[in-house]
């Protein structure tokens, strides 16, 4: 077997028939022509391979799907292939003419599934691999690949808060798959390891598989924790040349608001009258529209294909001035030669991207900022007040700047050659170059920033290149019933990223923006100046790795693989470390013979992967600079900030996994359920240590353990199957729950809620032997006469403990409030296509997940301190007697949802009359269409991390804490609606 | 298949098997931004200067975290006392309870302070240690005896503030925890063993460094407090020890107060031993963010928006009398302007209208010496601001004034009380000599034999060393840790004036005992 990325989908027998063919020479030779049509509508097929069966002559059909071949030999057959139609064999019996009619073959797009190194028949597959075709992907102004598979995998959970056209949302497979390292799925693009899903276009994906479990991900070894993604764009065809043109435009709205007072209301509870009104959310957000065009062309003749894309985006958001227009360019070329052995793949992208960030904090300030704030003071500038956390947001968004720009380029080269039958070589190199220049100006007339420093300039400045090197080896071979694959090789990484910072004020004049630092003030008087470079070491990883795949009558299969990884990110003592998996699953039905099955095939896989610590150097010590003026001069001070360990090392996931796949023998049922439990250990922590030993109070270690046990079902089912009419609903549901075995301390309260006033109150617990994503505090029983809440004697022991120091005491009164992780996950599809429309309606929900609505927390108590100079929230939970604001289950709120979150409607129109168009198709669709929640926030997802409070113009953490979800933050992006309009034709 | 071509396969499939097992990647990281060690020459910075051409800078830059910023040690030694509260201004600063817990003597080993005080400490410590392998070091006496006495001053923090703590003197090296009597034994003999190797200059060069002038002043605080720390008194060793800096003549009492703690207080002849603050290369002195409000950025043209947090109890304030310069200078009061005298207004005041307390100045911020309440809704102009140290136009977050750890004023008291204490007798000519120094410097009323006595003592320490970082320590030597004062019930719980040994450390060691009553 041979194998190769970018052809997904090319049924096994015939790439058996490409490579084990042998030339036999015959001395009669006639010629044979004809047409090939496709068997569904009797259009001419383009590109289908004829093959004279049993040698290496063939031909290929032209536009017009013609072929002419010589035939010769005693009782030739000629074979006619083609992806995703069944192929036929033909005895050409002295006919000169043969006309094929090629009956589509429904199974083949799931047929062949990409794994790690290669790829598998997916009957042969025994662990949990999820393949979806363009065909499942969500619909509409998608902008980001993780958001094509929202929903439509059980056990992946994408989750982004709001809908911020430059946020990028969390990937989480099958829960927390790892404490202090990566917590994002690896993601593996045409065979290229650790690329981004920001690098390819959604319109040039053809096909996503997910490798959930660690017996299929172990392959990829120590960043294999968090599941792998691995992406495969459009390859072109062999025969005429196909162009593809997809436009669409959308609008995005304001999908939910957060109720806050009236200016009346406001005031009547006492806020000050600054004498305007305003409605501030109305004057940051708009009804914002964007436009995409995709324009493919691709085709191929003989040995060589090619594919070339181009892709334009102008995506707007519903928060003032922020989107982004972006470019981007793709081409692949596919070149076969030495009689198909040697096998040249090239990928070549280009991704140009100009972003204004704008400022999604401004959301917040909307929601709090003084409804009777007028936008502009009599002077006519903005309207600004010298006010903790309190900045006009109109003024946020129009005096300053937040822009971008990033380049990326990437491409790989892979050659394949079969040395001899059966052994194929393999090496692969790429490289990935990205750079980033960003800027923001905040003047001095922006209190935002900009004020304290008399005009704030910043620059950024980022450089990160990535090159691979692998080259495997793989051999296949049949004795008698047993088929084999092994494979090795050696995989190499390098990634190396610099950066440089800088944030200057008292820049003179507004009009050069960041772009004349030279000028600033504060240069000239460096000591306010701040300053950021930095550059991580080369960061290595060398591998090697081998796998063995057997399969035994077509029902028993055996797969084993074994990676051996080492990192420069570990300690000096544990570079190393060895990734084993084995997987078996028998297609029970070949033996038990059940006339209602199919397949009816049993599984059972079990890996160890790692993931790596997300920086660099954290296995050394690092050291803080203070300089001390001795004698008039300036002396360097060293001092550590953090101690070393050469013991660190990978953080380990083992996973059994035992899957059921059910086909039915009428093909109209396919289910799969998958159940497993996983256990993580040995996170990579900042754990405080001695400072009297170690000279600094933390440093990096290796500790606790984490298991894990779901169960993902999927279901799919041809309802109804008419020719006019036809209904395929489809069901994912997942479910898990996470336990913290062990940790570095028994129990510990997390994740604090912030400033204004609550700084020290920490809304999750961790414990051991517990659940994780325990939402901990005071309960609420109403509210007393003084305004107070009133809180529950949680344990009856008659005295009333609710103080943060409390939290975890054993007469304090906390309890569980609610769980961050939701129970249940749930995703519902319906393509429903009549005559000519098909409509496509996708349903999304999660249930039993809680999140802390920290605007509630802060701002909806009447606190007679704050309620002069911010305005409250006011859903409908809010308690006009309610006077202090302080954490308590009152601010913890149920989110189950469930959603429309996906809806198209399309119609192909008939081109039969238009000789130069293939294909046309126009739809229409919307994007979170309505959600039925309890919730009173802004958004019910689940909250997966947590980036910590943040406030006053600070910047919020760079790493998320992935133990304390739940938590709804003030610094999210609203979320938006959106409609859609698009037009696809093929030429 | 010819045999040329055999040999074609067999030479791609050696290549290809050297290129794939190959693992001659050494996988070593080279760190570009940091470093993994101190570096040898210390930096580009100056060298070494005064120091024999060896850096020792690392011990002292710990103290620029910890000595004088918002939740560490500083927090830890005043926000539990008479003289200053932080105060929750109605959403703002509850932070927990945390400095409501601290205030009112109900502190947890929970408390952030503590902990992070007790790494700031203890790092010094560490750092002390690592200079001590150094060969440099060992072979210059002056050196050594400079870092071991400064070592003794983190130790003796630790001995004030937790006591029964761990004597580590080797890096990377764990001890067993030592009670608090063998740790003012080995701090004593530290000092003493090392005194006589210290440089006896007062200078440029030894500005911001332990001299022997410095070490007598820690002896003097370490016998002041002998009593308490182990029982038994050492007045006379504390005289002793006070004389010796008094009577070296390289000290004078400044002739203004303010000039001590002034923006450019740099070698002011009062000064025995600073931490050389400095807003661009030394930072950690936040004061002005502590306590101001939030628009005060506007009196100040500060870089940054404060965080109107610390004050002063009004008691404590009215405890100095009018024309006392220290009340004038210690304290910003009434109702502020900015640099063009505009009035500095709060959007956000108080106007009584929805049942919490009414500002009565309404927009303009008027500083009160008077606190509403302490919880949950002191208006947020309340309290007099603590302004010491004075705040430089265009100051930014981090303030350029030094901060006196020893000084001749201290040292002056510490002699005063020794000999009241000695003598049995408060009104002893000598002590109330002494007193009047500190009090005709700052124009206040002098005191007359019969007047003085233990309250009235520890209240005029109180005045002169106003947030200097001795209240807690004061309070305790006087018996006073229990009495009651603003919104802080009285107690008689000995075992608070000890605090508890941080969760974090007990977590990180469990070979570590609570102290007791925690």
């Amino acid at each position: 077997m041979k194998y190769n990325y970018q052809l997904v989908k090319i049924p096994i027998s015939l790439l058996s028939f490409l490579f084990l063919s042998i030339s036999i020479a015959f001395a009669q030779e006639t010629t044979v022509t004809g047409t090939v049509t496709d068997g569904d509508d009797g259009s001419p097929l383009p590109g289908v391979n004829v093959l004279l069966k049993g040698t290496s002559t063939g031909a290929i059909t032209d536009f017009e799907g013609n072929y002419s071949i010589k035939v010769s030999g005693s009782e030739p057959v000629l074979v006619f292939s083609y992806i995703g139609y069944l192929k036929q064999e033909v005895p050409v019996a002295n006919q000169s003419a043969i006309n094929v009619a090629m009956p589509l073959d429904v199974q083949s797009l799931a047929e062949v599934v990409v794994v790690g190194y290669g790829t598998q028949e997916k009957k042969e597959i025994t662990s949990a691999v999820v393949s979806l075709d363009a065909k499942d992907f969500n619909q509409g102004n998608i902008n980001n690949p993780s958001q094509l598979l929202q929903g439509k995998v059980p056990g992946l959970s994408v989750s982004g808060k709001g809908n911020d056209p430059n946020g990028k949302p969390a990937i989480r497979l099958r829960g927390i798959s790892t404490i202090g390292a990566n917590t994002e799925p690896l993601v593996v693009i045409d065979g290229v390891i650790g690329a981004s899903l920001d690098n390819v276009d959604p319109n040039d994906i053809e096909s996503i598989n997910v490798l959930k479990d660690g017996s299929a991900a172990a392959i990829y070894g120590s960043r294999g924790s968090s599941g792998v993604i691995l992406v495969t764009t459009k390859t072109g065809q062999a025969g005429g040349v196909k162009v593809n043109y997809h436009v669409y435009g959308s609008m995005d709205t304001r999908a939910r608001d957060l109720d806050i007072l009236t200016k009346d209301e406001f005031l009547a509870l006492g806020g000050n009258d600054l004498g305007g009104e305003t409605d501030w959310i109305d004057e940051l957000t708009r009804d914002a529209y964007s436009q995409v065009h995709n324009l493919s062309i691709s085709g191929g003749s003989g040995s060589t294909t090619f594919r070339m894309a181009a892709n334009y985006r102008d995506i707007n958001g519903i928060l003032e001035k922020s989107g982004f227009e972006q470019i981007n360019f793709r081409a692949n070329i596919n070149h076969s030669a030495i009689n198909d052995r040697l096998n040249l793949t090239f990928n070549f992208s280009t991704t140009q991207r100009e972003s204004n960030f704008s400022f999604p904090e401004a959301l917040r300030y909307g929601l709090l900022y003084n409804p009777t704030a007028p936008i502009f003071d009599e002077n006519g500038s903005y309207f600004q007040v010298v006010v903790f956390d309190n900045y006009n947001p109109v003024g946020i968004i129009e005096l300053n700047q937040n822009l971008g720009k990033t380049k990326k380029f990437n491409y790989n080269g892979k050659v394949d050659f079969e040395v001899i039958d059966g052994l194929t070589l393999t090496g692969n190199i790429a490289q990935q170059l990205e750079d980033g220049m960003f800027g923001e100006y905040y003047p001095g007339t922006s209190y935002y920033r900009g004020f304290n420093r008399s005009g704030l300039a910043r620059r950024r400045a980022e450089d990160r290149q990535f090159t691979l090197f692998e080259t495997y080896a793989t051999y296949t071979k049949r004795l008698g019933n047993l088929n084999m694959t092994l494979s090795a090789g050696y995989s190499y990484q390098q990634e190396k990223f610099e950066d440089f910072l800088i944030d200057v004020g008292g820049i003179p004049v507004d009009a050069v923006a960041f772009n004349a630092l030279e000028w600033a003030r504060e240069i000239r008087q460096a000591n306010r100046l701040s300053l950021e470079s930095s550059a991580t070491p080369k960061s290595e990883i060398a591998a090697q790795f081998a796998r063995a795949n057997f399969s035994w009558d077509e029902a028993v299969f055996l797969n084993a693989s074994v990676r051996r990884e080492g990192s420069t990110k570990l300690g000096e003592d544990n570079k190393y470390g060895v990734f084993p998996a084995v997987g078996l699953g028998v297609n029970l039905n070949r033996y038990l013979e059940i006339a209602a099955f199919d397949q009816l095939k049993v599984r059972a896989g079990y890996g160890v992967t790692g993931s790596l610590p997300r920086d660099n150097g954290l296995s050394k010590p690092a050291y803080d600079v203070n300089y001390s003026e001795v004698d008039g001069s300036l002396e360097a001070n060293f001092t550590q900030s953090r101690a070393a360990n050469p013991d660190l090392k990978w953080e380990v996931k083992k996973e059994l996994n035992f899957g059921v796949d059910i086909t039915t023998s009428d093909n109209r049922l396919t289910a799969a359920l998958d159940v497993y439990t996983r256990t993580i250990s040995d996170f990579i922590l900042e754990r405080n240590v001695d400072p009297a030993v170690f000279g600094a109070p933390t440093r990096f270690e290796n500790a606790g353990e984490l298991s894990t046990n779901g169960f993902e079902i999927s279901l799919n089912y041809k309802a109804i199957e008419g020719t006019d009419f036809s209904w395929n609903p489809g069901i994912v549901i997942s479910h898990y729950k996470s336990t913290l075995d062990s940790y570095v301390i028994e129990e510990q309260m997390i994740a604090e809620l912030g400033a204004p006033g609550l700084n020290g109150t920490n809304l999750v617990r961790i414990k051991e032997g517990e659940e994780i994503g325990q939402i901990w505090g005071p309960v609420f029983e109403g509210v007393g006469d003084d305004g107070a809440p009133i809180l529950a004697d949680v344990n009856g022991d008659g005295t009333l403990k609710t103080d943060q120091g409390n939290a975890l005491a054993e007469d304090g009164d906390f309890a569980l409030l609610g769980n961050g992780l939701p129970d249940l996950e749930l995703g519902f599809t319906n393509q429903i296509s009549y005559k000519r429309f098909d409509l496509n309606m996708f349903f999304r929900g999660a249930f039993g997940h809680s999140l802390v609505n920290t605007f509630r927390n802060f701002y909806e108590p009447r606190v007679p301190g704050s309620i002069n100079s911010y305005n409250r929230i006011n859903t409908e939970l809010a308690l006009d007697n309610l006077t202090t604001a302080s954490f308590h289950s009152y601010y913890v709120e149920k989110a189950d949802f469930f959603k429309l979150d996906n809806v198209t409607l399309g119609y192909n129109f008939n081109v039969g009359e238009v000789s130069w168009l293939t294909s046309l198709n126009a739809y229409v669709n919307v994007q979170n269409a309505f959600v039925i929640t309890d919730y009173t926030g802004l958004d019910p997802e689940p909250a997966l991390q947590d980036f910590g409070s943040v406030d006053n113009g600070n910047r919020p953490d760079v790493n998320p804490n992935v133990l304390a979800p739940g938590i709804d933050r003030r610094n999210n992006y609203f979320t938006s609606r959106t409609f859609t309009v698009g037009v696809r034709a093929s030429f | 298949m010819t045999m040329k071509n055999k040999n074609i396969i067999k030479i791609l499939i050696m290549i290809f098997a050297m290129l794939a097992w190959q693992s001659c990647t050494d996988l070593e990281e080279e760190i570009l931004d940091n470093v993994t060690s101190v570096p040898e020459t210390g930096g580009g910075g100056g060298g070494g200067g005064g120091g024999g051409g060896i850096n020792i800078g690392a011990p002292y830059s710990v103290l620029f975290s910890g000595t004088a910023n918002h939740n560490s040690y500083f927090s830890i030694q005043e926000v539990s006392t008479d003289e200053v509260v932080i105060p929750q201004r109605g959403a703002d600063w509850y932070d927990g309870g945390t400095w409501l817990r601290v205030h009112r003597h109900e502190y947890t080993p929970q408390e952030d302070g503590f902990n992070n005080a007790w790494n700031d400490t203890y790092r010094g410590v560490f750092e002390c240690n690592t200079l001590l392998q150094d060969a440099d070091v060992q072979a210059d006496a002056t050196i050594t005896a400079e870092v071991k006495v400064l070592r003794a001053y983190f130790y003796f923090r630790l001995l004030d503030t937790f006591g029964n703590v761990k004597i580590v003197t080797t890096p990377g090296e764990d001890a067993a925890q030592s009670s608090r009597d063998d740790v003012f034994d080995f701090i004593e003999s530290e000092i003493l063993d090392n005194i006589d190797d210290l440089s006896i200059g007062n200078d440029a060069s030894t500005y911001g460094r332990i001299n022997r002038w410095a070490a007598s002043a820690l002896l003097a605080k370490l016998y002041l407090n002998s009593e308490v720390y182990t029982g038994t008194p050492r007045w006379q060793d504390a005289i002793d020890a006070a004389d010796e800096v008094i009577n070296s003549g390289l000290f004078g009492l400044s002739p203004n107060y303010e000039d001590v703690f002034s923006a450019n207080n740099t070698q002011n002849g009062e000064h025995i031993w600073v931490v050389p603050f400095d807003q661009a290369t030394g930072t950690g002195f936040n004061l002005a963010m502590m306590t101001l409000h939030y628009p005060s950025q506007l009196t100040f043209r500060l870089s940054q928006q404060p965080w109107n947090g610390y004050c002063t109890l009004e008691e404590f304030y009215n405890s100095y009398e009018d024309g006392d310069e220290r009340k004038e200078n210690n304290f910003l009061t009434g109702p502020q302007v900015d640099v063009n005298g505009n009035i500095v207004g709060d959007v956000g005041f108080e106007n009584g209208n929805n049942g919490g307390p009414a500002d009565p100045d309404g927009l303009q911020i008027n500083y009160t010496p008077e606190v509403n309440m302490l919880e949950p809704n002191a208006l947020r102009q309340a309290g007099a601001r603590l302004f010491k140290f004075t705040f430089a136009l265009e100051a930014t977050d981090n303030l350029d004034n030094d901060y006196p750890i020893f000084r001749l004023g201290d040292i002056l008291l510490t002699k005063a009380e020794a000999i009241a204490r000695l003598n049995g007798d408060w009104n002893d000519t000598e002590t109330i000599m002494l007193v009047n120094m500190l009090r005709e410097r700052a124009d206040a009323t002098l005191y007359t034999a019969g007047e003085m006595d233990e309250n009235e003592f520890l209240a005029e320490r109180g005045r002169e060393v106003f947030i200097e970082g001795w209240r807690r320590q004061d309070l305790i030597r006087f018996g006073a840790w229990g009495n009651e004062w603003w919104e802080k019930p009285a107690h008689s719980n000995a075992n608070l004036e000890l605090y508890p040994i941080p969760q974090a450390q007990l977590n990180v060691d469990p070979a570590l005992s609570q102290n007791p009553g925690y």
